[in-house]
């Protein structure tokens, strides 16, 4: 998991933030990000439109054609059970669509309330967070999504949950630290002279201005899970057979890599595909919304 | 097409040749039984085996795994062996051993001249220590075999007489694994829980280190017996679990040997002219269970399983006769394996069991019938834990498709082994999949997992009347009289539904054309004994 | 700054002393126990029972944690359950595999990496740097696991180079011992080297931008010597930390590419630790790992705080 689940944390750097409006102008000029989010949303499209697209019932066994080559028939070939190759990687689309997307907002709804909580009353609260925080970031990945897939039973749901609270110490972090920087800017400091409340702050004036990096942040974590979702797939841990998911046509495939390398080849491909889109939107959208981190 | 040829090629020979059976095929085709390769070899050289996994404890008393046996077939031979047919030799023995009229006394005669790997002397005494502690240490893993001998007494120097509480006729089986190795008294008592690091037997090599999950290193004794056949310096045992990477080591020639390969890899292995295979028929099973009666927990009086698998046994029978097991075989195992339908393999040299080709049909039309008469509503939901391992996922995967024709509504479950031992031990699923390594005495696929409340028995199934066919095949010495028991035993197990047998493994091995001497029997272990590189 | 320094080194014994108990309790949530794990094809109840008893496993869990810790203080990390063979011992031999490991990918992430990433700041706009972009891009998204299975199918099967397993010391024989290792170093490596690359080139357009550089330009110093004296020099100390805060990531990518490549390394162990549920060893590999990233961690904040001094203010803690 070199693949860091986590926006780097940038040492603080003067930042000048660009002029408000024309931010969208702005990330349709980059062709990367541009390039990056019309995969993204083809993927998005295929994983809800999956039943649609697939040519066949991707569970639907075929015992005397397994193994073929891709074919006219079968495009991208057929699996050892003798299923459709390219309707299971449409429908796994799904399954990692599905991770992704809900694994970034378990770990929001428990990271940000923690982050702000930390970084806006400091003290004890910080003190407490950020132990949970080091403790939980100084598991290993794997070892920790493997202890809960094990306790919780092997499913889709758990390794969601699993990949949803391993990303939560990545949330926290950028919340707390985007909270400690608003708390001290200007007019933050002057609604709070004014005596808006503590809710009042936080809501009207720290969250909405934290957004930027938390969408950054988000544009980190879907990639991350759906990578996640393969791996803990591929390792028995995640999506149960014989519904199709990225991870388990990979893990099935490894026993055929003499005869059947296609196996391996196409949903790999599939993944690659989905998370560096991921990744070049994210790119773009934090030049365009999150400067400090532009250059990167 | 090929393949589907090869497989039926694979089912005949093999019916056929289980007794004859070291040479009938080329080396370089899967099918027929081909147990060793005699050409001579010189002296000299090392020999890497890779083992599917890493063994556990090197004692013993203590260790539970098949690749321990296989590493322990390098080096602590056993008071008796099995031959090429699975009938039983002496090894340490000098002789099979004698049992008293009343079978209640069995008496063992030692090979003269036997040396430990730490040069001390292996005589009666040694091997009643043995016994005893197979049989005594807490954790011993040998103490169920050994329950019936209540006494062990060295009566002569190289002779060692068995008292048991009734006839027993499973012991030389027993005595020809585990729990008949000899360990060295001195070592025990010098290294006590820790012989484990320090595993002292008689065999034609000795224990140098073991490096957890990465290798076992053992050496050439000087000390054995017959030292003059054994041509290796030295054995490696590498512990490497995944297919590809064992046959990519096999094919650069890093490893010269690789045990228990999968099918799939074995087809590989021989388009590879480097690469040969050897093969022997196993002896255990693989199937499913279903709870019909295990309510509280494993070793308990069976209980009421409100399941309409649990209750109603129209409903088990439906589910099986829903499953192909040729197909499954052909599907998941490229037909490289073997149907089977009874606990006993047809290639047990004490009581054959079921052939392939007298196992029950597919019936989907009756099976769909029965669940008509249970009055059952369909489909019937069943979740199935399965292990994690891609084969397992494979095979239930094709159930599940087999028995949604007849009406069942199979659901998945893979579950890590330690996860799948405490719920099925606790009767906390509907069906699993169980398969059994096999023992060379029928007994030992039978007795511990369908007698009630018996020691692994997590089907829950209570029959009195199996029981006692249970106890009549364990006191009966009589070969054709046994065979019968088992029969019938198998009739009864059938009938009950409760554990499905759907296939047995075959030993797949395949070695480096250049290593000539290994022998790969029907218990499945690698023996390395009198291996070496060719001339 | 002793003052921040002991603030540091307090916090870290917290987490380690959390990391402990959740690990110790965390394993014991797992179903089923190492007697079971161990005991699997031939269990009876009353072998159950008495391995349960001869790892203690009968105790209060509180005193099993006292005693665990206890032990480990004096330096003894308890045997095995499944193989008999001492924790430390295990943890001894595995822990050289995968420092190599980890010392190649590092390596093999700085000199691409880096060297990437000042061709894409000194190419600024050129195809040289969208290539560069590119690739690093790549490199991040590929999933480790699943470019592990592409070079074993590539290099191991295929096209026979590189061995596909094992591991033989760098003492006994340096050559096998780089063919063996060529293979997952690249599969762990490739991930940081992206990083690497992206921080780098981010690192020097900074440098390059700033006054002393522009300075030294005026000043008539060659374009090499600016970059390679002055803009990398001053970009290399971002790098190394980010280098730092990447090694816990390293940890955990180590258990996936050791699993692929069946190295006897830290990775493997813990993971088979959990597999059969060896409370002895999974407790010692987790704890040395959290202590092996804890102590990064701190080093780390400490080189910040040696940069840039604002953090002890209270920035990121």
């Amino acid at each position: 998991m070199t693949t860091a689940t986590t926006a780097l944390p940038t040492p603080p750097r003067a930042s000048k933030r660009r002029a408000g409006g024309g931010k969208l102008r702005a990330l349709r000029r980059n062709k990367l990000a541009l390039t990056g989010g019309i995969i993204a949303a083809v993927f998005v499209l295929t994983a809800l439109f999956a039943p649609l697209i697939a040519p066949y019932d991707p569970s639907q066994p075929d015992f005397g054609n397994v193994l073929a080559e891709p074919s006219a028939a079968h495009w991208l070939g057929t699996d050892d059970l003798g299923r459709d190759q390219l309707s299971r990687i449409v429908h796994g689309a799904r399954a990692s669509m599905q991770v992704g997307l809900v694994a970034v907002v378990l770990a929001f709804l428990v990271g940000v309330p923690l982050g702000l909580l930390a970084g806006y009353y400091g003290r004890f609260a910080d003190t407490a967070v950020s132990r949970l925080t080091d403790t939980m970031l100084a598991f290993p990945f794997l070892v920790l999504a493997v202890g809960l897939a094990a306790i919780l039973g092997p499913s889709l749901t758990n390794a969601t949950i699993a990949i949803g609270i391993s990303q939560i110490p990545a949330v926290i972090r950028i919340t707390r630290a985007e909270t400690l920087r608003l708390k001290h800017v200007d007019y933050v400091a002057a609604a709070v002279a004014n005596g808006g409340g503590d809710g009042t702050v936080l809501f009207r004036h720290i969250l909405p201005n934290a957004t930027s990096a938390l969408i950054v942040q988000a544009t980190v974590g879907i990639p991350a899970a759906i990578i996640g979702e393969a791996l803990l797939s591929f390792l028995g841990l995640g999506v149960q057979p014989p519904a199709p998911s990225l991870g388990v046509m990979l893990s099935g495939a490894q026993s055929f890599l003499a005869p059947a390398p296609w196996l391996a080849v196409f949903p790999g491909l599939a993944i690659v595909a989905a998370t560096l889109a991921f990744n070049l939107l994210g790119d773009g959208l934090r030049d365009v919304l999150d400067p400090r981190g532009a250059t990167r | 097409m090929r393949r589907k040829a090869v497989a039926l090629v694979a089912v005949a020979l093999v019916s056929l040749t289980s007794g004859c059976a070291s040479l009938q095929s080329s080396a370089t085709e899967v099918g027929g039984v081909r147990m060793t390769d005699d050409r001579s070899v010189r002296d000299g050289g090392t020999l890497t085996v890779a083992l599917n996994s890493d063994p556990d404890k090197l004692d013993p008393t203590l260790a539970q795994t098949l690749v321990g046996r296989t590493v322990f077939a390098g080096m602590c031979e056993k008071l008796y062996d099995i031959d090429e047919d699975g009938t039983f030799v002496p090894q340490l023995a000098a002789s099979l051993p004698t049992t008293s009229a009343d079978g209640r006394t069995v008496t063992v005669r030692l090979r003269p001249g036997l040396k430990f790997s730490d040069g001390t002397r292996l005589d009666a005494p040694a091997v009643v220590t043995s016994l005893l502690r197979h049989r005594d240490l807490p954790g011993s893993a040998r103490s169920t075999e050994l329950a019936p001998v209540t006494e062990a007494k060295a009566t002569g120097p190289l002779t060692v007489r068995l008292t048991l509480d009734h006839p027993y006729v499973p012991l030389t089986g027993v005595l020809a694994d585990r729990a008949g190795m000899v360990m060295s008294p001195a070592a025990l008592k010098k290294y006590g829980k820790n012989f484990t690091n320090h595993p002292s037997c008689v065999g034609p090599f000795r224990f140098v280190e073991r490096t957890g999950g990465d290798r076992i290193v053992l050496e050439k004794d000087p000390n054995y017996y017959d030292a003059d056949h054994v041509h290796l310096d030295g054995v490696v045992y590498k512990p490497i679990p995944d297919g590809n990477v064992r046959l990519a080591n096999l094919r650069s020639g890093d490893l010269q040997v690789g045990d228990q390969m999968a099918p799939v890899d074995v087809q590989s292995a021989l388009t590879e002219p480097k690469l040969q295979l050897f093969n022997s028929p196993s002896l255990g099973y693989q199937g499913i269970g279903l709870n019909v009666g295990n309510v509280k927990g494993l070793g308990q009086k069976p209980g009421k399983i409100d399941t309409p698998v649990g209750r109603d046994v129209r409903v088990r029978e439906a589910f099986e006769l829903a499953i192909d097991r040729d197909l499954l075989n052909k599907v998941v195992f490229q037909g490289m394996y073997e149907p089977a339908c009874g606990p006993i393999s047809p290639q047990s040299a004490i009581a054959p069991g079921v052939a392939p080709e007298d196992c029950p049909r597919r019936d989907v039309d009756r099976a769909k019938e029965l669940l008509k008469e249970a009055g059952v509503k369909t489909p019937v939901k069943i979740e199935l834990k399965t292990s994690t391992t891609p084969e397992q996922g494979r095979v239930g995967q094709v159930l599940q498709a087999m028995v949604k024709e007849a009406g069942f509504e199979l659901s998945l479950r893979p579950t890590e082994y330690a996860t799948m031992l405490a719920e099925t031990d606790a009767g906390n699923y509907d069906v699993f999949t169980s398969g059994w390594s096999g023992r060379l005495d029928p007994d030992g696929n039978v007795s511990n997992f369908l007698k009630t409340a018996g020691a692994m028995n997590a089907y829950g199934l209570g029959d009195p009347e199996i029981d006692k066919l249970i106890a009549e095949g364990r006191s009966v010495a009589d070969p054709a009289r046994r065979t019968e028991i088992y029969d019938e035993l198998t009739r009864r197990v059938q009938d009950a539904h409760a554990l499905i047998y759907l296939y047995r493994q075959k030993n797949y091995v395949v070695a480096g054309k250049d290593v000539a001497g290994i022998h790969v029997y029907g218990d499945g272990l690698v023996r390395v004994k009198n291996a070496g590189y060719t001339r | 700054m002793t003052k921040y320094l002991l603030t540091r080194l307090r916090q870290s014994l917290i987490t380690l002393f959390l990391v402990s108990v959740v690990v110790f309790a965390g394993i014991r949530a797992l179903p089923g126990d190492p007697a079971l794990a161990l005991a699997g094809e031939e269990r009876s109840p009353e072998a159950l029972a008495a391995i349960r008893e001869s790892y203690g496993l009968n105790d209060n869990v509180v005193v099993q944690y006292g005693r665990f810790i206890g032990h480990a203080l004096t330096g003894d990390l308890g045997t095995s359950s499944r193989t008999g063979l001492p924790v430390a011992d295990a943890i001894g031999q595995a822990l050289p595999v995968t420092l190599e490991l980890a010392a190649l990918s590092l390596l093999l992430a700085i000199v691409v990496g880096i060297g990437a990433g000042v061709v894409a700041a000194v190419r600024r706009g050129k195809p040289e740097e969208w290539l560069a972009n590119a690739i690093a891009l790549i490199g991040l998204s590929i999933p480790t696991f699943w470019l592990g299975i592409v070079l074993v199918l590539g290099f191991a099967i295929a096209v026979p180079v590189f061995a596909a397993s094992g591991y033989v010391p760098f003492g006994t024989d340096p050559v096998d011992n780089l063919r063996r290792m060529v293979l997952p170093a690249i599969v762990l490596g490739s991930g940081l080297a992206a990083v690497v690359m992206r921080q780098t080139r981010a690192a020097m357009l900074d440098s390059l931008s700033a006054d002393y550089v522009r300075t030294a330009r005026a000043k008539g110093l060659s374009r090499g010597s600016v970059v390679g004296g002055h803009a990398l020099r001053n970009s290399l100390v971002t790098v190394v930390t980010v280098l730092g805060l990447q090694l816990g990531h390293l940890i955990s990518g180590a258990v996936v590419t050791e699993q692929i490549f069946v190295l006897p390394g830290f990775g493997k162990l813990t993971i088979d630790a959990v597999f059969t549920r060896d409370y002895a060893t999974l407790q010692a590999v987790v704890l040395c790992t959290s202590a092996a990233y804890i102590l990064i961690n701190l080093l780390v904040d400490v080189v910040y705080s040696v940069i840039d001094p604002r953090i002890r203010l209270g920035g990121a803690r």
